[in-house]
């Protein structure tokens, strides 16, 4: 009789066990990190994972001084739970992603407030400014790593030409190269209100090739293009827009000349998750086609991630949805059939600003929110790889 | 005449055959023997209070210049009144009683968030919110409690402790958001319609526990009515710890479950019927 007694409770026992899991609790969660300050406003820009667990995201926050965004840094830990935030001096202004890593340290250009020249900031792991270096240049717009040097995009007001630059950890120009945006203010208008944003926000990206040769999406002659170059005197590939009005919201190298991207043209949206792209001579993104999306925003700004899940090599694409929603769209890397969807967020709306691996196989997503419909803030969504799996 | 005096001679000697000497006191004792053991089987209905006891807190929105406790849940304890109906199965051997009650329970509680942004450089810019959530989790409980007739005939105290092991049936979530917004040029009270989600992924499926209490029998004619109070405590987390964040509605208001037990204040009144009977006119309760 007591052994069968023992085996009822300790069936009971085992089947309610429902404690708290750490690891659960790391590889998935959601959370939104509020100030009380009526007129604050934080928008996260990119971030990284560090080699904590914890992530370090760069934002931008609103100024009551300035026509532009002031700098924000933000240390959370692995949950997901707050560590520290610097609200950095209104001298630094215009943060840009992305958040660069390199030799144990975190790197993000910005200009500063009177000069406008660009400036790239050292922090450490937790967030706190190492080092300041003046760059020189003006008005950065996009960023990405290049082995030990970073790659710079930056607008110069004075030449009105999208300058290209390697520059070294310390802030020093290695090469710089500048490409027209065209003559005459009007082309010189929605630049500058995308930097006071007051207007539209331009998917601004800048990278290099595994073949070697650099590419930034930005404005070249009258058009937001997607530019090739050697940052010689080789000739360019260009894949025109439509002057302001259409061109590519975001850029993934696949192999070779394949390339996972998506555009935008007078305000609606497509995705393709496996083209070809002419990187020499002229072409023009109306020309690719792709899956159209009418769901989401005008002119969306669109994140892709080359990722796995479920043992398939799939691309995964995160938007905003005109419902106030994230959408995560995910298709196969070979094939480009579309495999599922996610949708993330309700109630108040949200919009996705980076995403990126996590150490546990997840992703992690970093989004604004609008707290009561009306507070921006950083919102850091977490998904596990079970998560990740239900999609498809 | 004959046939009469026969018939009726035959009536008297038969009306006066007394029992063997012991017979009454061995029917008695087996009677009593009888009734030692019986099998109870009724209803009960009645209303139950639920109180949950947050174990680790857990929310989404994350404060970066305020306090974190600030963002904690209040919880009412004992607050909204819910429902069960029970099916009492009952086996009484010398006045103690091994009982099994499934029992379909309806438990409501509920918690409250507050939030305020304001600007210290602007007291007009300020914005007072309160989130308000009810939840109502449906259970199939399968106690197994042992019961003990303190004393008493007709009206028979007991107490009772036991077991219970909950398998959660549904859940549902009411959110409603209530304020005042002092920043869009006056005063102005703000209330919304509720919230209404499915919560059931938000919950584990099952929890266990343990209960005591006590009651009262009342021996009515050849049925039991009973009057049954318990304090049932819950041993383990009822909060599903992978699915904390997966309602992207609740998440959405900044609003993730905390690891939590529930105790339930449990009262009921029914009616048991004995499933042994000497015979038809037997009152089996009254002895």
């Amino acid at each position: 009789m007591n052994k069968y007694l023992f085996i009822f409770i300790s069936f009971i026992a085992f089947s309610c066990a429902n404690e708290s899991d750490p690891e659960a609790d790391k590889s998935n969660f959601v959370r939104i990190y509020d100030s009380n300050r009526y007129n604050a406003s934080f928008n996260p820009i990119d971030m990284q994972q560090t080699p904590d667990g914890g992530y370090l995201f760069l934002g931008s926050r609103r100024l009551a001084e300035s026509n532009f965004s002031g700098v924000y840094l933000m240390k959370v830990d692995e949950l997901g739970a707050f560590v520290s935030e610097q609200l950095v001096d209104e001298e630094y202004l215009n943060p840009v992603g992305d958040l660069l890593f390199l030799n144990d340290k975190y790197y993000f250009f910005c200009m500063a407030a009177v000069s406008f020249q660009t400036q790239l900031i050292e922090v450490d792991t937790d967030g706190a400014i190492i080092e300041v270096y003046n760059v020189g240049g003006s008005y950065p717009t996009a960023a990405a790593a290049d082995g030990s040097n970073f790659i710079l995009l930056g607008y110069d007001n004075g030449s009105k030409e999208s300058v290209l630059s390697i520059v070294n950890e310390t802030g020093s120009v290695l090469q710089a190269t500048g490409y027209s945006v065209g003559a005459g203010d009007a082309v010189e208008e929605p630049i500058i209100n995308h930097f006071l944003r007051t207007g539209r926000q331009f998917p601004f990206q800048v990278g290099k090739t595994s073949g070697g040769q650099y590419f930034y999406n930005g404005f070249y002659n009258y058009t937001f293009s997607l530019v090739f170059t050697d940052l010689g005197g080789g000739g360019l590939g260009v894949v025109q827009g439509q002057q302001d009005d259409g061109g590519l919201s975001r850029v993934i190298q696949l192999n070779g000349n394949t390339y996972a991207t998506a555009r935008f043209n007078f305000g609606d949206n497509y995705f393709l998750p496996n083209t070809s792209l002419n990187t020499s001579g002229i072409s023009s993104s109306t020309d690719l086609g792709g899956f159209s999306l009418p769901e989401l925003v005008r002119n969306a700004p669109v994140k892709i991630l080359v990722s796995k899940i479920n043992e398939k090599d799939v691309i995964l694409y995160a938007s905003n949805t005109k419902s106030g929603q994230i959408g995560i769209y995910v298709y196969d890397q070979s094939t480009g059939e579309f495999l599922g969807s996610k949708y993330l967020g309700f109630s108040n709306p949200f919009e996705v600003n980076s995403i990126i691996h996590t150490a546990d196989d997840g992703i992690a997503i970093g989004a604004t929110t609008y707290v009561t419909g009306r507070f921006p803030r950083i919102t850091l969504f977490k998904l596990s790889t079970e998560e990740l799996s239900a999609i498809f | 005449m004959l046939a009469l005096l026969i018939l009726s001679s035959t009536l008297y000697a038969q009306s006066q055959r007394k029992p063997p000497a012991g017979f009454k006191k061995k029917v008695k004792q087996q009677q009593n023997s009888f009734l030692d053991k019986q099998w109870w089987i009724g209803l009960k209905i009645g209303p139950n209070l639920t109180k949950a006891t947050p174990e680790t807190r857990y929310s989404v929105l994350t404060p970066t210049n305020y306090a974190l406790p600030i963002t904690d849940k209040k919880y009412d304890g004992f607050k909204k009144l819910g429902s069960q109906a029970t099916l009492e199965i009952t086996f009484n051997y010398k006045g103690i009683g091994f009982s099994f009650q499934p029992t379909y329970r309806l438990s409501r509680f509920t918690y409250t968030n507050e939030f305020m942004w304001d600007n210290p450089e602007n007291a007009a810019e300020m914005l007072e919110l309160k989130y308000d959530h009810e939840l109502r989790v449906d259970y199939a409980d399968l106690p197994l409690i042992v019961k003990y007739d303190i004393t008493g005939n007709t009206l028979r105290p007991y107490v009772q402790g036991g077991i219970f092991y909950s398998m959660l049936v549904n859940a549902n979530k009411t959110v409603e958001i209530s304020g005042t917004d002092f920043a869009s040029g006056g005063t102005n009270a703000l209330s919304s319609e509720p919230v209404i989600v499915g919560a059931k992924d938000l919950f584990h499926k099952s929890y266990w526990g343990l209960m005591a209490g006590a009651g009262l029998h009342y021996n009515l004619g050849n049925v039991r009515l009973v009057f049954d109070a318990s304090y049932r405590i819950g041993m383990s987390n009822v909060t599903d710890t992978k699915n904390r964040f997966s309602n992207d509605r609740l998440s959405g208001i900044g609003d993730a479950l905390d690891d939590m037990k529930t105790d339930n204040i449990v009262l009921s009144i029914g009616c048991l019927f004995p499933m042994r009977f000497l015979s038809t006119s037997f009152k089996s309760i009254d002895r």
